[in-house]
């Protein structure tokens, strides 16, 4: 009976270890974007979006379905660095055929960035805020969410957010390609 | 009898660590692991098809994992043995997943066989820190550490943008030697931009300002010198083997933005 029970208490003390963090796996949806720490642990909800697992997501992308917007940051040469300074910008695999509109998952977007993106989804879409649009960048990436409630905001209508983005598309071995910045 | 009960709760634990692992797999392009595959990939742009041993000539050690991503200590030191007649000439700073990963070059004076030179650089993510040394006869040594650290090179500046103005180019030299050890340090005021900082309140990029070039020398003699990159800490500091003389010390430093600064000081610190 001591041994069970010392066996309990270890495994009790194992799942209370692991119960915790993964609690912490998913915080509440917050009222506000998320403006710093993105890489982190998203909720599993997004108000007036349809959260889909990689198993949608594809289904989504065979049928057509939606608009695939990679959001994932990209930084750019920076302004000011001598021509001669080597500059490491390793190629960006994603979905295959999804539009990487950068820097518009940030929590507050500077005016031209916000420009952008308006600019680039009304091209996306012809100027149809019901076009079916899905937002994802990285697993545990809070720009997805960001851009995906901020488009919410615009009026589109319909908005697919895939947390687990390129890491779920790519372990699948679902299609994808090397693809640059949306101009 | 006994084993039935164990068995039970075995079971569903060993199901819960499998979904644990299934559920949060770790990703193999987060670098999470050391890997030298981008090393392999930069480093003929850096050093061409030149041989590179890993002779302990010299050490590098860093934090396993940094406090803070944008201040990470790294001190290099070199002692060449008693009989080797060869001398160092440069010191190579990597830091193989930043995005400019040449971090620094240092170039030395007849400073002796042994040198310590301690410095703090941006980490932007989990990666190699390397120095490759060359020494006289013109070979390539390297050593390495890996350093979990992330987000060094895009964390805001600590000073705000009229502070680092006001401050710009004001230098410190400090001397050890009441403490009983052979160093010096120097210490300049430059926010040292690196590009990736985002400005707090345009929500755009500060563009790179940083010292392309820096100077220590003892009277007329160099002490070392660097060629700086945007990896280098905000207020760049260096700390380095240093023997007192009647000489004074002069430190010299230009910027990207072609600004020069000056500055002696007497050979113990003075004031």
């Amino acid at each position: 009976m001591r041994r069970r029970a010392c066996l309990a208490l270890l495994l009790s003390g194992f799942f209370g270890l692991w119960s915790l963090p993964l609690a912490a796996q998913a915080p509440e949806e917050p009222a506000a974007y998320r403006t710093d720490n993105y890489k982190a642990p998203t909720p599993k909800t997004l108000r007036g979006a349809e959260v889909v697992t990689t198993a949608e997501a594809y289904e989504i992308w065979r049928k057509k379905g939606a608009v695939f917007i990679d959001v994932l940051a990209h930084t750019p040469r920076p302004a000011g660095l001598p021509a001669d300074t080597m500059w490491r910008d390793p190629p960006h695999n994603t979905i295959a055929q999804a539009h990487w509109l950068p820097e518009v998952g940030r929590g507050e977007l500077a005016a031209e960035i916000e420009t952008y993106l308006k600019d680039s989804l009304s091209a996306l879409t012809q100027n149809d805020k019901n076009t079916p649009l899905l937002f994802f960048c990285r697993r545990e990436c809070w720009m997805s969410w960001n851009a995906a409630k901020r488009v919410l905001s615009y009026g589109y209508t319909r908005i697919y957010w895939y947390p687990d983005g390129v890491e779920g598309w790519g372990e699948a071995g679902f299609p994808m390609e090397v693809t640059q910045p949306r101009p | 009898m006994r084993k039935a009960p164990r068995l039970r709760l075995i079971r569903p634990l060993a199901a819960f660590v499998w979904f644990a692992l299934a559920a949060f797999p770790v990703s193999a392009d987060d670098a999470d692991t050391p890997s030298d595959a981008t090393w392999n990939a930069i480093r003929p742009a850096i050093f061409g098809d030149s041989a590179i041993d890993e002779d302990p000539v010299l050490t590098l050690a860093a934090p396993k994992r940094a406090e803070d991503a944008a201040l990470v200590p790294i001190d290099i030191h070199f002692a060449l043995a008693p009989d080797d007649r060869r001398t160092i000439r440069s010191v190579t700073l990597v830091i193989d997943e930043n995005p400019a990963p040449k971090a620094a070059s240092f170039t030395f004076g007849e400073i002796g066989r042994t040198f310590t030179l301690s410095t703090r650089v941006r980490v932007n993510s989990y990666s190699y820190v390397r120095a490759i040394a060359e020494t006289s006869d013109g070979k390539l040594h390297m050593t390495k550490a890996f350093v979990k650290a992330a987000g060094g090179c895009s964390a805001p500046a600590a000073k705000d943008p009229a502070e680092a103005k006001a401050n710009l180019g004001q230098m410190r030299f400090r001397v050890f030697a009441s403490s009983g050890k052979n160093e010096a340090q120097v210490q300049m005021r430059h926010p040292n931009y690196s590009g990736l900082q985002m400005d707090q309140i345009t929500h755009l990029y500060t563009p790179a300002w940083f010292i392309r070039s820096f100077a220590v020398s003892q009277g007329d003699k160099l002490l070392f010198s660097m060629e700086g990159g945007i990896s280098v800490s905000e207020d760049p500091t260096f700390r380095f083997t240093y023997a007192p003389s009647e000489q004074p010390v002069t430190v010299s430093a230009e910027d990207t933005q072609d600004q020069t600064f000056k500055r002696s000081f007497p050979a113990d610190g003075g004031s």
